[in-house]
């Protein structure tokens, strides 16, 4: 199981109606040591039909991670996630938001999230390079506890 | 000829007697009739004596009133608080002072004050009144209520407007700083000398502007963002805010000390950050010499004014007011730092908890910051 993972590389979905910070996010992940397969979705509705194999993405690999931004238009990230969480299908995907808010201490508990982490962007470059690789490092470790208790 | 005499003094003490009679009758009817405050008695409800006073401030003739039902003026509203106000006269023996609206006659409706008190009149139970027309008054207290209500409105309107702008403008701020972070790392040494100088200058001006905004969120998370207020030991927040400073304190060798200091009300997360701000001040705006810096207390009535004394280059009195408005700052970011926000926030925490925030200070000579908190934990709106 282990061994398989470490093959093919990571999908992940990345959530975000900003192009910038998707961009900074590829930036950051060129510079880790997990290959990695990047796929966007703009807001809450394209996610869903990339998750659920819909129309265009009839063909779209079942992402291992989800980075998701709370703010966007249509779906917002909030709904995005209990969707994915009610879904039997899709809720065992850890979903990582990656929000721009300063305020997700105040916004987890008048939503009562369930994401299973939580990184605010850094504005400072080197500390957004880190928070996407320590998101990398979570995801791994989240994996193999998964593989562990199998 | 006695008899005589006996009819002469009659007559001399009727005559005593009428004009007493004549006499008394022009006092009731300079202090009754003419009475500035409006006079009446009521029995069973019914005015049966009124002054012109009172007919004034109701707008009728004084005829016009006798006989009428007195709460038939009293508006609608107020007739409730007016009939407990008779029976908790004929309890208690009089009621001051209480204050309810008339209608008058032209329909304007007027704030009065009336005072009661319960009397024999004709051998019957009645209330004697009095009653002064209070309208101008109670239009300046509503009015200087709107006032305070609408700069209440407004000081929120600006916090929730400085949060917002602070917090909102992160977002591009982020692309802007991150990008030209990007472009140093990918491409300095790549393009000529002038285009590393000019990156060089847009990562400092982004980051400069970064801080800025950070500290102008802080600033007015102090009014929105506050935490309630709970019992807090002071020697505590002292410890807690020299923890944070712990770096700073053991680089220039600083010696802190705190003399025995209060518990009091207060937001502990904003009382940690004044402390830290005043100890984090006096450790950067120090001598040549080690800083040394004392915390004390004094208590008198419900405030205790604490004061944070330095050794440091101390501040022109000049700038003693003006140092604790936002963004001042009285030094080059070359020599010290900063964005000129700290003492401001400061002043914003000091005055939640009800207190006042100044300086003492001579160049050359250290600088005492001095700030009041109210003990009860009178929490300013």
């Amino acid at each position: 199981m282990k061994s398989k993972t470490a093959k093919r590389p990571i999908e992940i979905l990345i959530v975000d109606d900003n192009p910038g910070d998707v961009r900074l996010t590829v930036e950051a992940l060129k510079d880790g040591k997990v290959r990695n397969k990047l796929h966007t979705a703009h807001d809450g509705v394209e996610a869903l039909s990339f998750l659920r194999r819909k129309g265009e993405y009839a063909d779209a690999p079942l992402p291992d991670l989800i980075l998701l931004d709370l703010n966007m238009p249509r779906m917002n990230g909030s709904q995005l996630l209990a969707e994915v969480k009610e879904d039997s299908a899709l809720k065992h995907i850890p979903v990582v938001i990656l929000t721009g808010s300063r305020e997700i201490d105040d916004i987890i508990k008048t939503e009562n999230l369930q994401a299973d982490w939580y990184v605010t962007k850094p504005i400072d470059l080197e500390q957004f390079t880190r928070a996407v690789k320590s998101i990398i490092d979570f995801w791994l470790t989240t994996v193999k506890l998964q593989t562990e208790e199998r | 000829m006695n008899q005589m005499l006996k009819m002469d003094q009659q007559i001399a003490k009727s005559e005593v007697m009428a004009r007493e009679i004549k006499q008394s009758k022009e006092l009731f009817r300079i202090l009754f009739y003419r009475s500035p405050i409006g006079t009446y008695i009521i029995q069973n409800g019914h005015f049966q004596l009124v002054n012109r006073q009172l007919a004034y401030i109701l707008g009728y003739e004084e005829d016009e009133l006798i006989g009428r039902p007195s709460l038939g003026f009293v508006l609608a509203e107020d007739r409730d608080t007016v009939r407990e106000n008779a029976v908790s006269m004929l309890k208690g023996g009089s009621s001051l002072g209480y204050e309810f609206r008339v209608v008058n006659k032209q329909a304007k409706i007027k704030w009065v004050m009336e005072t009661v008190v319960p009397i024999y009149y004709r051998r019957k139970r009645a209330t004697l009144g009095s009653l002064i027309d209070v309208t101008e008054r109670k239009q300046m207290e509503e009015r200087l209520k709107q006032i305070t209500d609408e700069m209440q409105r407004s000081n929120t309107e600006l916090e929730q407007f400085a949060y917002v702008i602070s917090h909102d403008l992160q977002e591009p701020l982020r692309m802007v700083s991150s990008y030209t972070q990007l472009l140093a790392k990918r491409y300095s040494n790549k393009l000529d000398a002038d285009a590393d100088e000019f990156i060089a200058y847009a990562v400092d001006g982004a980051k400069r502007m970064q801080t800025l905004l950070h500290d102008l969120l802080d600033y007015s998370r102090v009014g929105t963002r506050g935490k309630p207020f709970s019992l807090v030991n002071c020697e505590h927040i002292v410890e807690q805010a020299m923890a944070n400073l712990k770096i700073a304190i053991e680089e220039c060798g600083a010696s802190v000390s705190y003399d025995v200091l209060p518990t009091i009300m207060g937001d502990e997360g904003q009382l940690v950050r004044l402390f830290q701000n005043l100890i984090g001040n006096a450790i950067k705006f120090r001598r040549e010499e080690a800083p040394q810096v004392n915390i004390s207390a004094q208590r008198r009535n419900n405030t205790v004014t604490f004061s944070v004394k330095d050794n440091g280059i101390g501040i022109d009195p000049q700038h003693s007011q003006s140092i604790f408005e936002i963004f001042r700052r009285l030094h080059t970011r070359e020599e010290y730092p900063g964005t000129g926000m700290g003492l401001a926030i400061c002043k914003k925490i000091v005055e939640r908890h009800g207190g006042h925030i100044s300086v003492q200070s001579q160049p050359g000579q250290g600088s005492t910051f001095y700030f009041s908190v109210d003990m009860a934990g009178g929490e300013a709106e």
